[in-house]
Formats: C-alpha cells, sequence, structure tokens
C-alpha cells in the first residue's frame, strides 16, 4: 500500500480526537473523507502533515514512516501538501510569487496549463487583498499541485469557488491530480459531489471510523445508519413485520401493486417532482416525472434487492 | 456636531500648532543661518554623535527586541508569562538612571570592577578603563528601549497568525527560513515603527547623554540655550533636529503606506506551536536584555538604598512622589479625556478638524522635548509681548500644555485600536434607538473601551512619571519631581543619594506596566 494509516489515535486534554483510525490507499487514489464539523477531520489532517503529532498508531507514506512512536518526520521534509481551509495566500507576495514559493525549478508548460485550468491567467500579478475567496482557493489548489507531492490534502476545498465555473473547475483540477496520481484526501462535509470523484469514502464519527468503502458500496450497503443517513435520504419501510429502509431513487411508479401510496404533497425539484406520500402507517418520500395531486392514491413499486436491513441498535434512529 | 464641539476641536488643534508655528517663526526672526555657518563644528560635532548613537542604540534594540520575541511566540516553556512580562520591564526604568547605574556599576569603584579585582585579578586591568563613552552609552540606552522592539514584534506576530507559518513549513521550510522569509516581510512595518520610536527616544534623550558627556544636538540645545544663553544657536540646533524628526516621521509613514500589508488577520490568535523547547538558548537568549535591561540595574539600585537608608530625608520624598505621581495623573487624565472626545468625534462625524487633530495627536511624540519646551517658551513670551502681559513660562500650565502634545500618541494608540474594532453598525442601532451624543459617549463607548482606556491612562501616566527634559525646562520655580532629582543628584556625582527616587519611579512603572499587561492578556 502506499499509504498506510495503522491505529491512530490522537488526544486533546483526555478526549479522543481519533480513536484507533485504520485504513490504506494505493498509489493515485482520492479518497473522500466525510463528516460532520468539529468531528476532528483537520486534525486528522494535521496529524497527517506534521503539523501534528498522533499518540499512538502509525503512519507510512511510499515505505517511509512518518509517525510512530519513535519516529516524527517534519512537515517541511514529508512532501505532503496541504491545502488550508482557509486557504492563505502571502499577503506580502503576488500570486505568481506564492504559487512559485520555495520552488526550485518547475515546469513552465505545467505552470501555464495549471494556471489556465484554475483561470488564473489574468490574477498573476495581483496581490491576495485584490482577490475573491475563491480566487485564492483556487490559487492554494494550484500551488499545492504544482510540487506534486506524495500526498495532497485538501480541507474543504471547494467551498468558495463561483457556482458558474464550480463543477468546470473541480473536473478539471481532479483530472489533473488524477493524470499526476497524485494521491490525495479531500476532506468534506458536503456529501453532494462525493461519488463522481471519489475512489474510496472514509465516514468518520465521534472519533471513530464509521466505514471505509468505495462509493457504490457506501451508498448501497452502509454499514450503519448514520452512514445511510449521510449518504442521501432514506424511507422507513415495514414489510412483513420487518423493518427496512429503501432510497427514495429506488421507488418506481407502478399501475398496480400491493403497496397503495396516499399522497400528501408534490414539490417541483428542477425535472422531477419530489412526493411525499403515505405507506402503511409511514411517511414515504420518492420522485417523479410528473405531477401528483394531493389526496390521490398511487401505487409503487421496488426491488428487493434494494431494501437496506440495519441492526437493532437503528432502530428509531431516523425517528428523532 | 454643535459649535461648542467645534471650538473644543479648534482649541486643541491651535494648542498643538502653535508652539511649532512660533519656533519657525522665531527662526526666521533671529537668523539662525548665520549662526550655524559661524560655529559649523558644533552642528558637525552633534549631528554625528546623534547620528553614531542612533545607529547604536536602533541595533541592540532589534537584537534583543526581534529575536526574544520569536522565542517568545514560537515556544511553549515554563514560567513563559513571567519571561513575557519581565522583557517589557526595562519600559519601567527611565534611560537616565539607567545610564546613571551602569555610569557607576562599571565604574573604578563600582561592583563590576570590584568583583574582578577580589576575585579575576588577571583579567581586571583589561577592565579598567573609561565606560563613559557613546557606544556604552548606545548599549545602555538599546538595553533600555528594545522593548519597543519587543511588543511591536510580539504583536505583529500574533496578528500574523498560525496559518502562515504552517503554511510555510507545508512548503518545505524550516523554522529559520520560515522567520527570515515569511514572518519578518510580514512585520517589517511593525518593527519599523517601533525603531522609529527607539530613534525619537534617542534624540530626546537628554540625562543619559548630559551623564555621558556625549554632545548630541538635545544636549547642545540644553547647553547653547542654559550655559551659553545663545538663542539663535539653540533655535538653529532645534529647527535641525525638528527637520531630521520629521525627515524620519514621513519617511517611516511613506514606508508603512507602501508596504501595507493586508493580511488576514486573527487567523488563529495563539501563535505558538506549543512546541516543547528543546535548547537552552532562546531561553538565554530572553534572559539577557532582561538581567541588561531590568535586573542589574535593579539590584544596584536596590542596593544603593538599603546602604544609604538611614541618611534619605524621607519627608522630602514623600512630597517628590506626591508631585510626579499627582502632576502625572493629572496630565495622564487631561490627555486620556481629550482623545476619548476626539476620537469620538472623528469616529462619529469624521469631521475634518477631527481628522487633522487625529493627524497631529501623532506627531507630538516625535517632537524632542527639548524642541518643545523652547518652542512653548518662545510661545509664552510672544503671547507676553503682543496678547496678554501674564507669563506663562514657569507655570503648571505650560508644563501640562508640554505634556499634553508629546503624550497624545502614547494615549491614542490603544484608544485608537479599540475604537476602530467596534462596527459601525453598533453605534447606528444605539442612535436608533433613541441614544444622543451623550448617552452613546456614556452607554456604548465607555464600557466598550474602558480597557483600552485604563490602558492609555496607565501607558501615559509611566512615561510622564520618568518624563526629564520637558520638566527641566519648563517646571515652576522650586518645583521638583522624582526625576529631575533624580537628574540633580546624579550630575553632582551623588547617584547613591538618587536611587530611592529611582526606585520609587521603577516600582510605580512596574506596577503600571503589570496592570497593563494585566489587562490585555486578559
Amino acid at each position: 500500500m502506499y499509504l498506510e494509516v495503522n491505529n491512530i489515535s490522537k488526544y486533546f486534554d483526555k478526549k479522543p480526537i481519533l480513536k484507533n483510525l485504520s485504513f490504506s490507499l494505493q498509489k493515485g487514489e482520492i479518497l473522500s473523507f466525510v463528516g460532520d464539523s468539529g468531528a476532528g477531520k483537520t486534525t486528522f489532517l494535521n496529524c497527517l502533515s506534521g503539523l501534528d503529532k498522533i499518540e499512538s498508531g502509525k503512519i507510512v507514506l511510499d515505505g517511509v514512516v512518518l509517525n510512530n512512536e519513535s519516529t516524527f518526520i517534519e512537515p517541511q521534509k514529508r512532501d505532503v501538501g496541504l491545502v488550508f481551509q482557509d486557504y492563505p495566500l502571502f499577503p506580502h507576495l503576488n500570486l505568481k510569487q506564492n504559487i512559485l514559493f520555495n520552488l526550485k525549478g518547475f515546469d513552465q508548460v505545467e505552470f501555464d496549463r495549471l494556471i489556465e485550468v484554475s483561470k488564473l491567467d489574468s490574477l498573476l500579478e495581483k496581490y491576495p487583498h485584490q482577490l475573491s475567496g475563491g480566487e485564492k482557493q483556487r490559487a492554494s489548489i494550484a500551488r499545492a499541485i504544482l510540487r506534486k507531492p506524495k500526498l495532497l490534502l485538501l480541507d474543504e476545498p471547494f467551498n468558495n469557488l463561483d457556482k458558474n465555473i464550480k463543477s468546470q473547475i473541480i473536473n478539471e483540477i481532479l483530472q489533473t491530480i488524477k493524470k499526476y496520481e497524485i494521491t490525495t484526501i479531500l476532506v468534506t462535509h458536503d456529501t453532494n459531489n462525493l461519488f463522481q470523484y471519489s475512489d474510496k469514502i472514509l465516514i468518520f464519527k465521534a472519533a471513530t471510523l464509521q466505514q471505509f468503502d468505495s462509493p457504490v458500496n457506501t451508498y448501497c450497503n452502509p454499514s450503519n445508519c448514520y452512514c445511510a443517513e449521510l449518504m442521501g435520504d432514506l424511507n422507513k419501510v415495514v414489510i412483513d413485520n420487518a423493518t427496512y429502509y429503501l432510497r427514495p431513487e429506488n421507488i418506481r411508479l407502478v399501475k398496480k401493486s400491493k403497496y397503495p401510496v396516499v399522497v400528501k404533497a408534490s414539490v417541483f425539484n428542477k425535472s422531477i417532482y419530489k412526493i411525499k406520500g403515505k405507506l402503511f402507517d409511514n411517511d414515504l418520500m420518492f420522485n417523479s416525472s410528473k405531477n401528483l395531486d394531493a389526496g390521490e392514491t398511487i401505487y409503487i413499486d421496488f426491488n428487493t434487492k434494494d431494501l437496506i436491513n440495519f441492526k437493532k441498535e437503528c432502530e428509531g434512529y431516523f425517528e428523532s | 456636531m454643535k459649535i461648542g464641539g467645534k471650538l473644543v476641536l479648534g482649541l486643541a488643534i491651535l494648542l498643538i500648532v502653535l508652539p511649532i508655528l512660533s519656533l519657525i517663526l522665531y527662526n526666521l526672526e533671529v537668523n539662525p543661518i548665520s549662526t550655524i555657518l559661524n560655529k559649523p563644528n558644533v552642528f558637525i560635532d552633534s549631528g554625528y554623535n546623534t547620528f553614531y548613537l542612533l545607529i547604536i542604540t536602533v541595533f541592540i534594540s532589534i537584537i534583543f527586541g526581534l529575536f526574544p520575541a520569536w522565542f517568545v511566540s514560537l515556544y511553549s516553556f515554563k514560567f513563559k508569562y513571567l519571561v513575557d512580562f519581565l522583557l517589557y520591564l526595562p519600559l519601567a526604568i527611565p534611560t537616565y538612571i539607567m545610564a546613571f547605574s551602569y555610569g557607576e556599576i562599571l565604574s573604578y569603584t563600582g561592583p563590576f570592577q570590584l568583583f574582578l579585582r577580589n576575585y579575576i585579578p588577571a583579567l581586571s586591568p583589561f577592565f579598567n578603563m573609561d565606560y563613559l563613552t557613546i557606544e556604552v552609552l548606545g548599549c545602555v540606552l538599546g538595553f533600555s528601549l528594545f522593548p519597543y522592539v519587543y511588543a511591536a514584534s510580539r504583536i505583529s506576530f500574533t496578528l500574523i497568525g498560525q496559518s502562515y507559518i504552517h503554511l510555510s513549513k507545508m512548503l518545505g521550510l524550516n523554522t529559520l527560513s520560515t522567520f527570515f522569509k515569511v514572518v519578518l516581510p510580514l512585520s517589517t512595518p511593525a518593527i519599523l515603527s517601533a525603531v522609529f520610536l527607539v530613534c525619537m527616544e534617542v534624540l530626546n534623550e537628554y540625562g543619559a547623554t548630559k551623564y555621558f558627556g556625549v554632545n548630541t544636538f538635545t544636549t547642545e540645545i540644553f547647553k547653547t540655550w542654559y550655559s551659553l544663553n545663545d538663542i539663535g544657536a539653540a533655535v538653529g540646533l532645534s529647527v535641525v533636529l525638528l527637520i531630521t524628526v520629521m525627515t524620519l516621521y514621513i519617511f517611516e509613514h511613506m514606508y508603512n503606506a507602501k508596504t501595507k500589508i493586508n493580511y488576514k488577520e486573527n487567523t488563529q490568535l495563539d501563535f505558538t506551536f506549543k512546541k516543547k523547547i528543546t535548547s537552552t538558548k532562546p531561553i538565554l537568549f530572553c534572559i539577557i536584555p532582561i538581567l541588561f535591561g531590568f535586573v542589574f540595574p535593579f539590584i544596584f539600585i536596590v542596593n544603593n538604598v538599603i546602604e544609604n537608608i538611614l541618611i534619605f530625608n524621607f519627608i522630602d520624598t514623600l512630597i517628590l512622589a506626591f508631585n510626579s505621581i499627582s502632576l502625572s495623573l493629572l496630565a495622564s487624565l487631561l490627555i486620556v479625556l481629550v482623545l476619548f472626545y476626539v476620537l469620538f468625534v472623528d469616529k462619529e462625524y469624521k469631521t475634518r478638524a477631527s481628522k487633522t487633530l487625529n493627524i497631529f495627536s501623532s506627531i507630538g511624540y516625535a517632537l524632542p522635548g527639548a524642541v518643545l519646551a523652547l518652542s512653548l517658551i518662545i510661545m509664552s513670551s510672544q503671547i507676553k509681548n503682543n496678547v496678554i502681559s501674564v507669563s506663562l513660562t514657569g507655570t503648571y500650565f505650560l508644563l501640562i500644555h508640554a505634556y499634553f502634545i508629546r503624550f497624545m500618541a502614547v494615549g491614542k494608540s490603544p484608544i485608537k485600536s479599540s475604537f476602530d474594532k467596534m462596527p459601525d453598525n453598533l453605534s447606528e442601532s444605539a442612535k436608533n434607538l433613541g441614544l444622543g451624543n451623550l448617552g452613546l459617549a456614556k452607554k456604548l463607548y465607555l464600557p466598550l473601551n474602558k480597557f483600552a482606556l485604563l490602558t492609555a491612562f496607565l501607558l501615559c501616566f509611566v512615561d510622564l512619571m520618568k518624563e526629564l527634559p520637558m520638566t527641566l525646562i519648563l517646571r515652576p520655580f522650586n518645583f521638583d519631581t522624582l526625576a529631575t532629582k533624580t537628574y540633580e543628584f546624579a550630575v553632582e556625582e551623588m547617584v547613591d543619594l538618587s536611587s530611592i527616587y529611582s526606585l520609587i519611579i521603577i516600582l510605580v512603572c512596574s506596577a503600571s506596566l503589570f496592570i497593563v499587561k494585566k489587562i490585555n492578556h486578559n
């Protein structure tokens, strides 16, 4: 494995921030590290980058131990790039000087391409206080990628990008990362775009790992109710006295079935209608291509393989 | 704004401008250019000495101000808070008391040479020399004034925050390179402002330079004015000094405006990495300026007090302490009240008068005490000749007037930065809820800025307790303060007898600085 995080723990004032966290990545893989705000995501990045020490466990990158009980490699010697959440650029340097800061020898063609991809061409001579939040964020990412680090850590990197160019820029930046085969960990609390650019997803809560898997498995086979809810909406359905959960997009409208639903509301949402209804005693939400009237009775169906079954401790989780 | 308010602002501007204007007009009258041409050596010698003294003092101040600030900011170690406070304490010892103390400590009969003769006799001949030289004076002033650089650097490093340091490390720089490539360029404007203050203090210095026998512009002004009664030469020297100061002032302001760094303030205010210190060198580097800037002179003075305890006149001492403290309290209160009013008007109304006064109040600190005192005497005599037949010279009014001009800048900075932190919509909301100007001042500005006002008051008080040249020239007849008495004894070679006065000044100033530090730490 290229990156091995083995049983690492970190405490602040005896309160665990990371508890026995383990996972590994192949070279060039992109991992999305997902968790609520304040869950310890930034501390995790600080431990990987060397800005913080772990208390136990081991971090190995490309065969080199970065941190364990006896070894601690300083941040400047790790070849790890970190793009901070508050995207700091040095205020006394212009954008070009910021991107090339402490970089000995660089490929001009790659630099030009990266600047073009990040749409920074016309801003190179400007100083940070003359740039918008999105521009500074793009510059911080470009600066990190240009160094082609062994490991790239991005802390909520796409928060401030302008809506109009957001998806285009994210796409191009991630393509560049893939092209250079930079192993990347992307910390985020936004799960909307997670599936399109992640090779792996790691869900993290209460200092412990909840699930580490491929995007498909994380979505379809969540390991617990927290992961399931984080990845998207869920409906509770009771079939033969057993409780299951079902994603709205796995429900289809049919002419007749054993599942009658009374429509309570229909809300237009861009290309579809979001339908809220009642199936027996449970509320249900699903998508429809056409508008439905409140009070109307319609029928739904689904594949039994799409039903998700959680352990006993998840009972009542979604009602709260 | 009502007419009364405008009048107060106008009067305050007049109080600052009038003395300088009098000096310039008088300068044209007495034609000091011919005096300068007649006595070129006086100007060349004092100019050279002033410049040389500035270089040494600034160098020592930067070395012992900048690096300890970096170490204290970067590392966490035992007694860090105490070390941080002690590094400010040399400000509690007036420069002239430092100079008198070191003059004695290093003399042939002083403790340093005595120690060498008793314990390391082989070395004693090498250290038996004249220490009252410009180089030693530069070092003494450097150890006395480095807290200006230390304080500015500490504030700047805190404002820079952790983010840039972390970023620099992530981009491959080690701690040392980070200091030189990131921290230093970002802190240059703050350090330069501190260096400017150090220069102003050196140019203002009288007691120490006189004791060491170093002829600077300021000592020459005193000499030509008092001993030689050569008004033309004194005015000429004052004008040259004024031009020097204004050149430095303009350079500092132009540089800072040009390199104004818009760094994102308060990113992560806790600057320390909580990095445990691994070497004793940084701590040693912090201890050296504390020892030379505070501990050695303080121990020397305390020892003198103990040795002479039986011969001090405590009634006189109490009277002098009362004079110093009451005068300093009164002047500080006046300065803070005027500043509160001016800055309040400037924030609320942004009138041309308040803006002008805002600028003029900063210039006062750049005026050397001797020049200011001379200007006020000239102004007073012109008022006596042309307006009213009462002389203001030698009155408390003129002395407090001088304090008011010179120390407004000291109090302004904490009050202004506290006012700047108040969002504009706060007073708009208060006005919307029915508050008038008095209500705004009483119910909003006063409670929100009480600590800044107290800090300003204490900083002015400390500077006033230590003030010497202006008090020496402008004090009423037979009126003495702790500072003037200390000086008088010292120049009469009776430093031992002045030590009780020095000790009171140091203790009162240390206590005030402790409160300032405590307020700002909380």
